[in-house]
C-alpha cells in the first residue's frame, strides 16, 4: 500500500540532483517546452498584439474595402443532416460576401435529396453530388475546382461557427501578404457529453488550441484544422490542392509552407465540433491522425530536412519540433521507463506517484497561467478543474500507447493505405508511387 | 322502305338522286350556305385536297344544328388520303359519283336512327355537347369514343365528333366535357394515356427544355467529372484534353490517365450554364408551351388522363331521349320556370284566350352563335351569364310573365294580355340590351341575337306554337 508519509520522506531525502536524475523526463522535456517555453512565448505574443493594434486596425479596412468573396467549401459523405444547421450558421455571419460549395462525396443517405433542396432555396450557392465516393481529398479539390473566390475557407459540415468566423480567419491574410493560409481555433461543442469528450475538449482547448497560438508565433504552426482552414486561392492554384490522405490537413499546410508561404492561426476565429464520445472511436481518429505523421512527414515531405534549393530554416524546425515531440520524444519516455525500471525499481511506486503529481501540478498551472492568452472560454473556468488530474493518464498513458501504436502500424505496416477513410482504389494507388 | 341498290342515279346541277335520296354534291369552289343543305339528305364533298375536306366537313360536324351535325356526308375520293380523324368525321368514301348507289344504305340506314334521337334541347353548352356527341354515336351506331393522337390538336389527342367543336386553343374542354360525361354515367372511361397542359392556356403542344435551374437559359454544355486517383485531381474532362492528342493528362501531376476504375473514374457529370456561367449537375426540365409562350416548370403542368371512352347503356338512352342537363347546369335559374312548366301555363293562357278572348304572345330570343360564344367560356361563366341575361329579361317584362330556356341558345317568354306590337318593342329592346351585355363581356366577339315573337292562337296546340315561335332558329324543327 502507498504510504503518504513515506512518500513525503522520500521526497525529502531525495537531493536536487537525484530529483533532476529520477524526473530528468518531465523536467527537461514536458515542464521546460509545454510549460515554460509557451508561457514566454505566449508573452510575447500579447505584447506584439498590442503592438500591432494599427496593423490590425488598417487590415480590417483594408478587407472591408476591398469586400473579397470568400468560397466555403464543405466535402464530405454522408453530411447531409448536418447541411441546414451548417448554412443556417453560415447566414449568421458577420461576413456575407461569400460562396458556399458543398461536394457530396459518394454519400448512401439522404445527402444528395437534402443538398440539393438547399441548393435549389438558395442556400447553397453549388451543390455537386458525386455518385462515387472518391475520398476527402478529391471532393475538397473538386469543390475548389469550381470556387471563384479570393479566399477558400474549408469547412466541415457537422461543425458551426461563431458569427465573426469567417471575417477572423480572412484578416491575417491582410495583416501580412505572406500568409498563405490560416487555420481557425476548433473547440469542443460535446464537452459535457462524456468523460472521454470532456477530456478532449481540455485537450483542444489547453494543449491545441494554446499549442497553436505558440507556433503560429514562432513560426512553425504547421497543420491546419479540416474542419476549419482558410487558404488563398492563388496560393491552392500553386499546389494544386489536396494529395489524398489520410492526414490531409497536415499534408497540405506543409505544401503550403514549402513553396515559401506563412501559416497564421487565428484563436479567436472560433469553429465548434463534436468530438468522438467513446475511447473506441477516439482511438480510431488518433491511429488514423498519428499514422500521417509518419507518412507525410517522416517519408513524403522528409526533403525538408535536405540542404535544397527550396531549404528553409523555419520549415525546417517546425518538421523538427513536430518529429520531435512526437515521434522521439514517444521514443523517449520508453527508455524513461526502462531507466526507471532498471535503476529505481525499488523507488518505482513513488516515482509513479510524483509523476503524476508533477504532471498533475503543471496541468493546473498551465490552466491558470494560460488562462489570459484564451481568446474565448469553451466551458466555465471551473467545469474542467476536477477533470485535471486525468489528463495525466489521458495524455500520459492513454494516447501515447495510441501514438505508439500508430507509428509502429505506419513504418512497419504502411497501414494508413488500408484506412478505410479513403477509398482503397486511392490508396493502392498512392502506394503504388510512394505517396 | 325497301332499297333498290341497282337502280340508277339521277343526276342534276349541284346534285345526285338515288333511290329517294337527294347528295348534294359539294365541289371545291362552291360557297355553300349550310342552311341551303337542310333540303339534302346527305352530302358527298369532291374536295381536292384533305385539308378543304377536314375544313368542309369540320364546319359540318361542328355545327350545334342536329340537322346539320347528323347528316350523311360522303367524300369522293381523289388522290390524296385523309387523315383518320377526318375519316371518322363522314360516313364513308366513293371513287366516283356513279358509286352513290353504294352508300345508299348506309344513309337511309342514318336517317332512320336520326328519326329516332330527341332534338337537341340541352340547357348548358356541355349539355348541348354531351348530347351531340351521344346523338351522334347512336345515329352511326358508334359505341366507341377514342382518342386518337393529333398533331394539330390543341392537347395532342383528338376524339374527332367531340374535337371539332373547339378551336385547337380551346380544344382542353373536349376533356371537361368528358369528364362530366362520365361523371353522369353516359360514358365510361377506360385509361389510354397521359398528357401535360400548359398551366397558363391549357394547350398540350410543349417543348420540353433542359434548362439552368438559375437563369432558365437552355445554353449550356456538359462535361464528365474525371478524378484522378493517384493525385486526388478532380476537374472537368476539358481539364485533362490536350489539343494534340486524344490523351487524358493529368493537369496537376501530368500523368497519362489510361485506364478507367484503375487511373481514373469519373463521378459525375457537371453542366455550364452559357448564359450566366452557373454550374449545376441537376437540369431544370422546363416547358414551354409552344401555343402561348408560357415557360412552365414542369411542376407547375397539368396532367391530365386521356381515356377511350364507350357509351353506357344511360348513355344511348340519353340519344333517343334527349340529354339536356347535366348536374352542374342550373336547376332552377332565379326568375325561369322549367320547360314542361312553360308548356303546361302555355296551354292554360290557350284556353283562357279562347274563352276571353285576350290578346297574348309567344315570343322567342335565340343567340345565334352561342356555341361559339360558349367554347370561350367554361360552365360557371356560362351560368352567370344566363343569370344575368334573365335578370334581365326580367326587369322588362311583367312579373305574371313566365321565363324558360328552350335551350341553352333560345330563351321563351310569354307577354301576356299586351298587344303583338308593344310585344316586339319590348322584345327588340330586350335583345339590343343582351346585345349590350355580351358585347361588354367578349367585345372580341361578334354577338348574332335574333328573336321572334306571335300571337297566341287558341286554335293550335301549345306545342305547335313553341314550334312555330322557334323554326326559324331551327330549320329542321
Amino acid at each position: 500500500m502507498f504510504d503518504l508519509d513515506e512518500f513525503i520522506a522520500y521526497i525529502q531525502a531525495v537531493g536536487a540532483a537525484k530529483l533532476f536524475r529520477i524526473f530528468w523526463f518531465f523536467v527537461v522535456f514536458e515542464f521546460f517546452r509545454y510549460v515554460f517555453i509557451d508561457f514566454v512565448v505566449l508573452i510575447s505574443w500579447r505584447v506584439k498584439q498590442y503592438y500591432d493594434k494599427d496593423k490590425l486596425n488598417d487590415a480590417r479596412a483594408q478587407m472591408e474595402f476591398e469586400n473579397p468573396l470568400v468560397s466555403i467549401i464543405v466535402p464530405g459523405k454522408n453530411e447531409g443532416k448536418h447541411l441546414f444547421k451548417l448554412v443556417k450558421s453560415l447566414r449568421e455571419q458577420t461576413y456575407q460576401n461569400f460562396e458556399l460549395i458543398v461536394v457530396d462525396d459518394g454519400s448512401d443517405d439522404d445527402t444528395p435529396t437534402i443538398g440539393k433542396t438547399l441548393e435549389k432555396n438558395g442556400f447553397i450557392d453549388l451543390f455537386i453530388r458525386n455518385s462515387v465516393r472518391g475520398g476527402k481529398a478529391s471532393a475538397a479539390n473538386l469543390a475548389l475546382r469550381f470556387t471563384k473566390g479570393k479566399f477558400v475557407v474549408h469547412l466541415d459540415a457537422d461543425c458551426s461557427y461563431d458569427r465573426d468566423a469567417i471575417e477572423k480567419i480572412i484578416l491575417p491574410f491582410y495583416m501580412d501578404e505572406k500568409v498563405g493560409a490560416v487555420g481557425g481555433n476548433v473547440m469542443v461543442r460535446n464537452y459535457r457529453e462524456s468523460l472521454v469528450t470532456t477530456l478532449q475538449a481540455i485537450e483542444y482547448y489547453d494543449t491545441i488550441s494554446i499549442g497553436r497560438i505558440v507556433s503560429s508565433h514562432l513560426g512553425i504552426y504547421r497543420i491546419i484544422s479540416g474542419a476549419f482552414g482558410a487558404f488563398r486561392k492563388d496560393v491552392m492554384d500553386k499546389i494544386e490542392g489536396w494529395d489524398i490522405g489520410p492526414g490531409l490537413d497536415g499534408d497540405i499546410t506543409v505544401k503550403v509552407r514549402k513553396i515559401g508561404y506563412d501559416i497564421k492561426f487565428a484563436p479567436d476565429s472560433v469553429c465548434l465540433t463534436s468530438v468522438p464520445n467513446t475511447f473506441k472511436k477516439l482511438s480510431r481518429q488518433r491511429l488514423r491522425w498519428d499514422k500521417s505523421i509518419i507518412r507525410f512527414r517522416v517519408r513524403k515531405h522528409s526533403d525538408v530536412f535536405k540542404p535544397t534549393q527550396n531549404f528553409s530554416l523555419l520549415n525546417f524546425f517546425s518538421f523538427l519540433e513536430n518529429i520531435t515531440y512526437n515521434i522521439i520524444l514517444n521514443i523517449k519516455w520508453y527508455v524513461y521507463v526502462i531507466d526507471m525500471l532498471f535503476n529505481f525499481v525499488s523507488q518505482i511506486k513513488f516515482i509513479f506517484v510524483a509523476n503524476i503529481f508533477l504532471y498533475t501540478a503543471s496541468n493546473y498551472l498551465k490552466y491558470i497561467f494560460f488562462y489570459p492568452f484564451r481568446p474565448r472560454q469553451n466551458a466555465p473556468f471551473a467545469y474542467f478543474l476536477p477533470y485535471l488530474p486525468l489528463m495525466v493518464f489521458y495524455f500520459g498513458y492513454y494516447l501515447r500507447i495510441v501514438r505508439t501504436i500508430a507509428y509502429i502500424k505506419e513504418y512497419f505496416f504502411k497501414a494508413s493505405y488500408k484506412d478505410p477513410w479513403n477509398p482503397i482504389k486511392t490508396s493502392n494507388k498512392a502506394k503504388e508511387i510512394g505517396i | 322502305m325497301s332499297k333498290d341498290l341497282t337502280s340508277k342515279p339521277l343526276f342534276g346541277e349541284n346534285f345526285v338522286e338515288h333511290d329517294g335520296y337527294r347528295y348534294y354534291i359539294m365541289k371545291d369552289h362552291d360557297m355553300v350556305n349550310l342552311s341551303e343543305l337542310i333540303a339534302y339528305d346527305a352530302i358527298i364533298i369532291e374536295g381536292t385536297s384533305a385539308k378543304l375536306i377536314e375544313e368542309r366537313v369540320s364546319n359540318i360536324r361542328k355545327n350545334l344544328n342536329q340537322a346539320f351535325f347528323l347528316i350523311p356526308v360522303f367524300v369522293l375520293k381523289g388522290n390524296f388520303s385523309l387523315p383518320i380523324y377526318v375519316e371518322e368525321l363522314i360516313d364513308g368514301s366513293i371513287f366516283s359519283i356513279d358509286q352513290v348507289n353504294l352508300v345508299t344504305p348506309i344513309v337511309h340506314k342514318i336517317h332512320l336512327r336520326n328519326n329516332e334521337v330527341t332534338i337537341n334541347t340541352a340547357l348548358s353548352y356541355e349539355a348541348q355537347l354531351i348530347s351531340k356527341t351521344l346523338t351522334y354515336m347512336y345515329s352511326r351506331e358508334l359505341n366507341q369514343l377514342n382518342a386518337q393522337l393529333h398533331p394539330n390538336s390543341g392537347i395532342g389527342f383528338t376524339f374527332p365528333i367531340l374535337s371539332v367543336n373547339f378551336e385547337p386553343k380551346e380544344e382542353f374542354r373536349v376533356l371537361e366535357i368528358l369528364e362530366i360525361a362520365e361523371k353522369e354515367g353516359v360514358l365510361i372511361s377506360e385509361f389510354h394515356d397521359r398528357t401535360h397542359l400548359c398551366s397558363q392556356c391549357h394547350t398540350g403542344f410543349l417543348a420540353y427544355r433542359e434548362c439552368c435551374p438559375k437563369c432558365g437559359s437552355a445554353n449550356s454544355e456538359s462535361q464528365d467529372i474525371i478524378h484522378h486517383f493517384v493525385c486526388g485531381f478532380v476537374g472537368p474532362i476539358s481539364d485533362f484534353q490536350n489539343e494534340i492528342d486524344d490523351q487524358l493528362n493529368c493537369p496537376k501531376c501530368t500523368r497519362t490517365l489510361r485506364h478507367i476504375g484503375v487511373d481514373y473514374d469519373k463521378p459525375s457529370v457537371l453542366h455550364e450554364c452559357f448564359n450566366c456561367g452557373h454550374k449545376f449537375q441537376d437540369f431544370n426540365v422546363r416547358a414551354k408551351c409552344v401555343t402561348c409562350t408560357f415557360d412552365n416548370d414542369v411542376q407547375q403542368l397539368i396532367g391530365r388522363e386521356i381515356s377511350n371512352y364507350t357509351m353506357s347503356k344511360k348513355g344511348e338512352m340519353a340519344a333517343i331521349n334527349g340529354f339536356t342537363s347535366t348536374s352542374k347546369d342550373i336547376e332552377d335559374i332565379i326568375g325561369t320556370v322549367k320547360l314542361d312548366t312553360y308548356r303546361t301555363m302555355l296551354k292554360y293562357e290557350i284556353e283562357r284566350i279562347r274563352q276571353t278572348d285576350g290578346k297574348s304572345n309567344i315570343c322567342a330570343i335565340h343567340i345565334a352563335n352561342s356555341g361559339q360564344l360558349y367554347s370561350k367560356i367554361g360552365s360557371d361563366m356560362q351560368k352567370s351569364l344566363l343569370k344575368d341575361m334573365v335578370e334581365l329579361v326580367r326587369r322588362n317584362i311583367r312579373s305574371s310573365d313566365m321565363i324558360t330556356f328552350y335551350d341553352s341558345s333560345t330563351i321563351l317568354l310569354s307577354m301576356n294580355d299586351i298587344p303583338l306590337k308593344v310585344g316586339q318593342n319590348i322584345i327588340s329592346e330586350i335583345c339590343a340590351l343582351i346585345e349590350k351585355l355580351l358585347k361588354t363581356n367578349f367585345n372580341d366577339l361578334e354577338v348574332d341575337i335574333n328573336y321572334n315573337i306571335k300571337r297566341i292562337n287558341f286554335k293550335l296546340s301549345n306545342e305547335l306554337q313553341i314550334q312555330q315561335v322557334i323554326k326559324d332558329f331551327y330549320p329542321d324543327v
